[in-house]
């Protein structure tokens, strides 16, 4: 059986006639954190969602716990994303969110009242998405993400909206996260961040 | 300084109103709006003054009261445009500059004038048509057009001082909560007890109400314009902001925008709380869905008592206006809980997150908006029932065509298609503007909005077909018909799941 659960070979993709990524390769094994960096335009966001099964490459080989991504339940099970959005239903509070997703799964890896301490919203639990700042609604997001169960983690520039203090902290629950077997892949900016969280680094160069 | 302003207000609208060219085209537009509006608002008074005497005392009541639901219906419309608004460069330069309020304001105040006049000769029509003119029938018109346009007029009024007091926001909201009970206890009234009290009322002469209405409007309208340069410009801005969101949303036809910003809105300013979730699994999302709707205790109250609005159609003697309404109604209902299929569709983050496959999510969320069309619609049916026996308790007459006491199990035999059918409205896209314009004898016909508007519309004429037959021929027997709809709502949800999901 292979360590790997994120394997990537030679993937390119061209968007509009442009080449976003070429010849672009990972590989990520249980507990292990990869920090995909690079400037804008460099390809970050596309190789995720290559990774998440959003985007067919153009060419080359993704599999993702042992077969292509696709966007589909199964799929998901196993894998969650955080997007670069924060995103909520209308009329539900803060804490009903987290209890959604604990309610769905059946279960999580914390509790909702663990969940809000650690991304400290435990005082806004009752609030709606929208009273809450940017960094707020980005803390719940990750919240939501970082509750259920799943074996890959795929964050899309996590540290968006984030203050400095709250950082390490967020590096402290990656690590946990990828303590218990997990597998996170992260975009960002923050060289910070993926030294905090011990991350694999993968410099991405822009293709063209 | 300030007279330099004025001066500087003055001198750019006349310019503006002094060209021959502006003018020339005023009176125009006014030819021509007389051209083609003066022949069917002449024959629709003929008409008015021909059948106005013979007003029936069972249909005042129902009259009445719709005239009510319209009034109460032009005041929370006042109440949610602002009414006080300006374009967004004006909201954004003008009204932050030292210019004076009223000068800056004009053009506003035209525009709500007009629109007042324009509902208060409306109502006015409604009126005579549901109290009728026993005697000197252009008196009569002119009674009931004048009374309509105080009540619109004292509305605006109320409305613009509503915005910069919220004392008097109090009365408008008071008077729109009274004026919807004066609709129910005009209904009541009509359907028996007090029939030979309103044709009295019919019958009475108008000057009193007349005499009362110009000073009560003449009072508001004076107040307000007194009031008008001390509107706050935060409530003029964040009125002009909302009206510019739906300007927007009607001008691109993209009605989700507007229902976010009012959903945004409604959430902006409230703690919804935390509860507990009493199901697991996906039935959560369908959960979801009934939470929210339980939040909005004021959408419940109109889901709760809009359906005796197609049996006072009926008694008002308009059954094809009381079908209509009834599945429209039926099919509001079930767009009413369509929120987290259009949150989804527009962004579905959070569907991947729980992991649940779309036709799943689709599934379940279609079991609260079928719950809600289904007891809207079953409310609607059993109330036009009741209103057609009571009518005509022979049901040789009956105006609604439907006397037998079965007709109600049609709702939830038709709410299946009416959610799979608000369903597919929630998660259509905006309107495609680059669809061919197809160029017929009656005018050019722009595809992309006529798709946008069929789109959900026509799975529910699909889906409702069978009761829509059963309401033509009039049936003996309507078991087989219901059970047609009950198998024809099933397959129209099911289809619906199958190819969408």
């Amino acid at each position: 059986m292979r360590a790997e659960i994120i394997t990537v070979r030679h993937v390119r993709v061209d968007l509009a006639g442009h080449r976003v990524l070429d010849d672009v390769a990972l590989s990520a094994r249980p507990g292990q954190i990869i920090a995909i960096t690079g400037e804008n335009g460099a390809g970050k966001s596309t190789l995720l969602r290559c990774l998440a099964g959003l985007q067919t490459p153009t060419g080359g080989e993704i599999d993702v716990l042992h077969g292509p991504p696709a966007d589909a339940a199964a799929f998901w099970r196993d894998v969650a994303f955080v997007a670069d959005e924060p995103a909520w239903y209308p009329g539900l509070g803060v804490r009903e969110h987290l209890d959604m997703v604990l309610s769905v799964h059946q279960g999580g890896r914390m509790s909702a009242e663990a969940a809000l301490s650690a991304v400290d919203l435990a005082g806004r639990d009752e609030r709606h998405p929208l009273t809450l700042s940017t960094g707020q609604r980005q803390r719940l997001s990750l919240a939501m993400a970082l509750i259920r169960p799943s074996r890959v983690l795929l964050l899309d520039e996590p540290e968006r909206g984030l203050d400095a203090a709250f950082r390490p902290r967020l590096a402290a629950l990656l690590r946990d996260y990828a303590g218990e077997g997990g597998a996170v892949v992260m975009a960002t900016h923050s060289l910070d961040l993926a030294e905090a969280c011990g991350a694999v680094h993968l410099a991405l160069e822009p293709a063209s | 300084m300030k007279r330099r302003y004025d001066g500087l207000v003055k001198h750019s609208r006349d310019k503006r109103v002094n060209r021959w060219q502006d003018r020339y085209t005023m009176l125009f537009g006014l030819l021509m709006l007389v051209a083609i509006g003066g022949q069917p608002v002449a024959s629709a008074i003929g008409l008015l003054a021909e059948h106005a005497g013979h007003a029936d005392p069972a249909r005042i009541g129902p009259g009445l009261a719709l005239a009510a639901v319209a009034y109460a219906g032009y005041l929370a419309l006042v109440r949610a445009v602002g009414p006080v608004v300006l374009s967004a460069a004006d909201a954004s330069w003008r009204l932050l500059s030292p210019l004076p309020r009223r000068s800056v304001l004009g053009r506003t105040t035209t525009l709500m004038a007009a629109v007042a006049v324009l509902c208060g000769l409306a109502l006015g029509v409604v009126l005579v048509a549901a109290l009728g003119a026993p005697d000197h029938t252009l008196v009569r018109l002119a009674a009931a057009l004048f009374l309509g346009l105080c009540a619109t007029l004292g509305g605006m009024a109320l409305g613009v001082m509503g915005q910069s007091s919220p004392a008097w926001d109090g009365w408008l909201q008071a008077l729109t909560t009274a004026t919807v009970a004066a609709a129910v206890l005009l209904a009541v009234l009509g359907s028996g007890p007090g029939r030979s009290f309103l044709a009295s009322v019919a019958n009475a002469p108008s000057w009193p109400a007349a005499a009362l209405a110009t000073a009560v409007t003449a009072f508001l309208v004076r107040r307000a314009w007194r009031e008008l340069p001390r509107v706050p410009a935060r409530a003029i801005l964040a009125a002009s902001v909302r009206t510019g969101r739906v300007t927007q949303a009607a001008v691109a036809l993209d009605p989700s925008a507007l229902t976010w910003a009012a959903e945004d809105a409604h959430w902006r300013s409230r703690t919804p709380g935390s509860k507990a979730w009493p199901v697991r699994g996906a039935w959560v999302l369908g959960w979801q869905e009934l939470r929210r709707l339980g939040r909005h205790p004021v959408r419940l109250a109109v889901l709760a008592l809009s359906p005796v609005l197609p049996a006072l159609a009926v008694t008002a003697g308009g059954p094809r206006l009381a079908a209509v309404l009834a599945f429209a109604g039926g099919l509001a209902a079930a767009a009413s809980a369509t929120s987290g299929v259009r949150r989804d569709g527009d962004n579905p983050a959070l569907l991947r997150l729980l992991a649940v496959g779309r036709r799943r999510a689709l599934a379940v969320r279609a079991v609260p908006s079928t719950l809600v069309s289904a007891a809207w619609l079953a409310a609607a049916l059993g109330a036009m029932t009741v209103t057609g026996e009571m009518t005509d308790p022979s049901g040789m007459t009956d105006p609604s065509g439907i006397t037998d006491a079965a007709w109600w199990l049609f709702g939830p035999a038709c709410a299946p298609a009416l959610a799979a059918a608000a369903s597919r409205m929630a998660l259509r896209r905006p309107v495609d503007h680059s669809m061919p314009v197809i160029d017929t004898p009656g005018g050019a016909i722009p595809t992309g909005p006529l798709l946008w508007a069929a789109t959900g519309l026509d799975l529910a004429l699909l889906g409702v077909a069978p009761t829509l037959v059963a309401f033509v021929v009039q049936p003996a027997d309507l078991l087989p018909w219901l059970a047609t709809q009950a198998l024809t709502g099933l397959a129209v949800l099911g289809g619906y799941l199958r190819l969408r999901g």
